[in-house]
C-alpha cells in the first residue's frame, strides 16, 4: 500500500472514527487522569472478584400492600400495628408499607376485620424507605472512612418496589463487612443541669419505635419516637429533677450518638405541662420549618435509630475474595484474553494465508477491545463475568469480519467499486440482523436489576453496537483499499 | 480450512434434518425426564438452589478437605490444574453458616467464598427464566421482521431453539448445572446461532446464482467463522479451568457445546429445510 492510499484511508470518516475512538479510549484509560502507579491497568474499574473485597446482599423484611377500604385508614393501620406488632406506614393514598415479612394469607383476616381488602401484595419497601436504608448504610460506611463502597437497591423485574440492597466493600473481609452492616451506635439522651454540665437520662435501648419525619400544623418538621414505660419514667424524673420542666430554656435535652451531640433543644411548654402530671411515652423532636427542617428531621431520624435500619434485613447472599486471589484471577483472565486473541489469529491465518487480510482483521478486532475497555471504564466494573462477555464479543466480532471478507472476496478479487459496495452492503445486512438479535437476546439480562450478569450483558450489547457502528464499516473500507491495490 | 468429509450438497433434505431432529428429540427427552423427576428441566447450581461455593488454592488433598468440612452439607470437591479446588456446599442455616464461615477463615484465609440463600436462589431462578423467555420472544420477532418469510424465519428460530435445547440436554448429561453464568451462555448462543443461520439464509435467498454454489460458499464461510470463535472460546475455557475461575469455565463449556450444536443445526437442519423449501417453490 503506498502513502497516498494510506492518507486517503485515514481521511475516510469510518477509519478516522475508529482511530479517534481508539485514541480516545487509550486517553480515558491512561491519561484522564494519569494513573502511572497502576501500570497497565490505568483507570480501568475492577469488580470485587478481581480486586478483593466483600459483598452482602440483604432482603428487606417488609411488604407493600395496595388496599381498598370503606372504613377509616387510621383504624386499619392501628389494627395492623397492634395485630402484627410492627411499624405500618402509609406510602400514598392506597398503599401501605408493613415492615414485617408477613404472608398475604396472614394479612387477609386483619384487613377483613377492619372492613378493608387487599388489592395487590408485593414484597419490598417503598422507594422512600429504600433510600433511607441506603443513606444510613452510606453514613455508616463513610463514618469508617471507606471510600470504595457501593450500595445498590435492587428491584426484581415485575415488581415496583425495591426488595434487596446490595453492599460491596472493596478491600474488606467478610467479618468486617458484617460488622459494619450489623452494629448499631450508642445512642443516649442527656439533660443539661447547670451550665454546660449534662446528666444521663436514658440510652437508645429505651426507644421502642421511631417515626418518619412529619410536619405539624405550624409547618414545623419533627420526628416522633416512643419510649418504654421505664424510659418514660426516667425521662420524667430527669426533666423534673434537672429543672427542665420549670425552666426549659436553661435545661436543654441533648441527644448523643457515639459521643457526638446530634440534637439539643428545650422541652416545649406543652410537653413540660404533660410531664408534670405524669410520664409521657410518645415524644417528638422538632427540627424547624422549610427544607432545612426537613433535612434535619431526616438526619435526626437516622440518629434516633442509632444507625439501625428502619426495616429488618436478612442476609440472603454474601461473598468475599481476598485481594491476593483477586490479583491472581486478574492475571488469569488477562492470559485467557491474550491466548484467545492468538487462537483467533492462528485460525484466521490458517484460512486466508494472506497477511494483508489477517493483520487488518486482528488489528480491527484488537481496536474493538480497546474501545470497549475505554467506554466500560465509565459505566461498568470489569468482573469475571464481564470479561467472559468481552471474550465472547471478540468471538462474534471476528465472525462478522469473516462474513465481510468472504462476501467481498467472492469469486476472487473485487473487479469494480460498484460491485464491491453491493457485496459489502449485503454483508452488512447479515451483520445488522445478527447484531439486532444479539442485542435483543441480551437486553433482558442487561435491564434486570438482580442479575450479577448485568456486566456480561452490557459489554456484549456494547460490543455489538460498536461493531456495527464503528469497526465493521472501518474494516470494510480498509479491506477494500487493500484488495483494490 | 476445508471439511472435505462433508459435502453439503450430497444429501437430500430428509437426510440432512434427520440427525439434528433426532438429537433434538433426545435432548427434549432428557430435559423432560429431569423435569418429571425433579420439577426443573436442569439441575440448578448454587446460584439457583442456594448454597456456598469455596474457591481455594491449597495443597490439601480432597480427603483432607472432606474431613475438614465433615459436619457441613458438602456436595462436591472439584480439582483444577495445580492446587486449585472448588468446593460446593448445600444451603445452611444462619448458625451453621456462621461457624462454617469461621472455619473457612481459620483453615483457608485466602479462599473466595460465595453464598446464596435458598429462597433468594429461587428468586434468581424465576428472574433468569423470565430473561430467557423475553430474549427468545424478542429474537423471534426480529427474525420475522427481517425476513418476512415464515419458512426461512421459522427455520432460524427452530435452529436457535434447538441449539439451546440440545446444549441444555448435553449440560444435564455432562453434569454442568444451570447457574447465572450458564444461563447467560445459553442466551449468548442465540446470538451465535443468529450469526451463522442469518448468513446461510441471506446467502441462499438474497443472492443470485446456482443453489449448490451458494450453499457450499456459505458453508465454507460459516465453518471458518464458527471454528474461529470456537478457537477463542476453547482458549478461554482452558485458561479459566486451569486457573479455577469457575464462572468463566462454565460459560465457556456451554458455549463450546452450543457452537458444536449450532454447526449441526445450521448446516444440516436449517440448510435442509431451506433446500426443501427452495426446490419446492421452484426458484433455483
Amino acid at each position: 500500500m503506498n502513502k497516498e492510499t494510506l492518507t486517503n484511508l485515514v481521511k475516510d470518516w469510518r477509519v478516522a472514527l475508529l482511530l479517534l475512538l481508539v485514541i480516545g479510549s487509550l486517553v480515558s484509560i491512561y491519561l484522564a487522569p494519569p494513573n502511572p502507579e497502576k501500570g497497565l491497568e490505568g483507570n480501568l474499574q475492577f469488580g470485587l472478584d478481581l480486586q478483593g473485597g466483600s459483598w452482602l446482599q440483604m432482603e428487606f423484611q417488609s411488604v407493600v400492600v395496595a388496599y381498598s377500604t370503606d372504613g377509616s385508614v387510621g383504624d386499619l393501620i392501628e389494627n395492623l400495628r397492634t395485630g402484627l406488632e410492627t411499624e405500618v406506614i402509609q406510602i400514598d393514598e392506597n398503599h401501605l408499607e408493613i415492615r414485617k415479612n408477613v404472608s398475604r394469607a396472614d394479612l387477609e383476616p386483619i384487613f377483613a376485620a377492619s372492613g378493608a381488602s387487599i388489592v395487590t401484595y408485593q414484597e419490598g419497601v417503598s422507594p422512600f424507605t429504600a433510600d433511607e436504608v441506603k443513606r444510613i448504610l452510606n453514613e455508616k460506611v463513610n463514618a469508617l472512612g471507606m471510600q470504595d463502597a457501593r450500595i445498590n437497591l435492587l428491584t426484581p423485574t415485575g415488581s415496583e418496589y425495591p426488595q434487596y440492597v446490595r453492599i460491596e466493600l472493596a478491600g474488606v473481609d467478610m467479618a468486617t463487612a458484617q460488622e459494619i452492616v450489623g452494629t448499631q451506635g450508642l445512642f443516649e439522651i442527656r439533660v443539661q443541669t447547670t451550665g454546660n454540665e449534662t446528666e444521663h437520662v436514658l440510652y437508645g435501648d429505651q426507644i421502642t419505635s421511631v417515626g418518619v419525619p412529619q410536619r405539624d400544623t405550624y409547618g414545623q418538621w419533627g420526628v416522633g419516637f416512643s419510649l418504654t414505660d421505664a424510659g418514660a419514667e426516667a425521662f420524667r424524673a430527669a426533666a423534673i429533677e434537672s429543672g427542665a420542666v420549670d425552666n426549659p430554656n436553661a435545661h436543654h435535652l441533648v441527644m448523643i450518638l457515639d459521643n457526638e451531640t446530634v440534637y439539643s433543644a428545650p422541652l416545649s411548654g406543652e410537653l413540660a405541662g404533660q410531664i408534670r402530671s405524669g410520664p409521657v411515652s410518645s415524644l417528638s423532636a422538632s427540627t424547624g420549618t422549610g427544607d432545612s427542617g426537613r433535612e434535619d428531621a431526616m438526619t435526626l431520624q437516622i440518629h434516633l435509630r442509632a444507625g439501625a435500619l428502619p426495616v429488618k434485613v436478612d442476609i440472603v447472599g454474601s461473598g468475599s475474595v481476598p485481594a491476593a486471589l483477586g490479583e491472581q484471577f486478574k492475571m488469569t483472565v488477562a492470559l485467557a484474553g491474550i491466548i484467545a486473541l492468538l487462537a483467533v489469529g492462528v485460525m484466521v491465518y490458517y484460512r486466508y494465508r494472506e497477511p494483508s487480510i489477517v493483520l487488518p482483521m486482528l488489528a480491527v478486532n484488537f481496536a474493538e477491545i480497546v474501545i470497549l475497555l475505554g467506554i466500560s471504564r465509565f459505566i461498568i466494573q470489569l468482573d469475571l463475568a464481564t470479561i467472559a462477555g468481552l471474550i465472547a464479543v471478540v468471538g462474534t466480532g471476528i465472525d462478522q469480519l469473516i462474513i465481510i471478507t468472504d462476501e467481498v472476496l467472492h469469486e476472487g478479487r473485487v473487479p469494480s467499486q460498484n460491485l464491491y459496495l453491493k457485496r459489502y452492503g449485503r454483508a452488512l445486512r447479515i451483520i445488522a440482523i445478527s447484531a439486532a438479535t444479539v442485542v435483543i437476546a441480551m437486553l433482558p439480562l442487561a435491564l434486570m436489576d438482580l442479575s450479577t450478569l448485568r456486566g456480561f450483558a452490557i459489554i456484549t450489547i456494547l460490543g455489538v453496537l460498536i461493531g456495527i457502528l464503528v469497526t465493521r464499516p472501518a474494516y470494510g473500507k480498509i479491506i477494500m483499499a487493500i484488495l483494490s491495490k | 480450512m476445508e471439511f472435505s468429509g462433508y459435502d453439503i450438497n450430497k444429501y437430500s433434505p430428509r437426510q440432512m434434518v434427520a440427525l439434528p431432529l433426532a438429537l433434538l428429540l433426545l435432548a427434549l427427552a432428557v430435559l423432560g425426564y429431569t423435569t418429571l423427576a425433579t420439577g426443573l428441566p436442569l439441575t440448578p447450581g448454587i446460584d439457583f438452589a442456594g448454597g456456598t461455593a469455596v474457591t481455594v488454592f491449597t495443597s490439601d488433598s480432597r480427603e483432607t478437605i472432606e474431613a475438614t468440612f465433615a459436619g457441613y452439607p458438602l456436595l462436591s470437591v472439584g480439582e483444577g490444574v495445580g492446587d486449585g479446588k472448588y468446593v460446593q456446599f448445600g444451603p445452611m442455616d444462619d448458625d451453621q453458616y456462621r461457624s462454617f464461615s469461621a472455619l473457612v477463615n481459620e483453615k483457608y484465609p485466602g479462599a473466595k467464598v460465595d453464598q446464596i440463600g435458598e429462597t433468594f436462589g429461587k428468586t434468581l431462578q424465576s428472574q433468569a427464566f423470565l430473561a430467557l423467555i423475553f430474549s427468545f420472544i424478542g429474537v423471534a420477532i426480529v427474525i420475522f421482521i427481517a425476513y418476512r418469510n415464515p419458512v426461512a424465519s421459522g427455520a432460524i428460530v427452530l435452529a436457535a431453539a434447538s441449539d439451546i435445547t440440545i446444549t441444555a440436554g448435553a449440560m444435564q448429561v455432562l453434569g454442568i448445572p444451570l447457574s447465572l453464568g450458564t444461563t447467560a451462555a445459553l442466551l449468548m448462543l442465540i446470538g451465535y446461532a443468529a450469526d451463522s443461520n442469518v448468513l446461510l439464509t441471506t446467502r441462499l435467498l438474497k443472492r443470485k446464482g446456482k443453489f449448490e454454489e451458494k450453499l457450499s460458499g456459505a458453508f465454507r464461510t460459516g465453518i471458518i467463522m464458527t471454528t474461529t470463535t470456537l478457537g477463542a472460546i476453547v482458549a478461554m475455557w482452558v485458561v479459566a479451568t486451569a486457573g479455577q475461575i469457575q464462572i468463566i469455565s462454565a460459560i465457556a463449556s456451554v458455549l463450546i457445546i452450543g457452537l458444536l450444536a449450532d454447526m449441526m443445526n445450521t448446516w444440516m437442519l436449517n440448510a435442509g429445510i431451506l433446500k426443501a423449501h427452495i426446490f419446492r417453490s421452484g426458484k433455483k
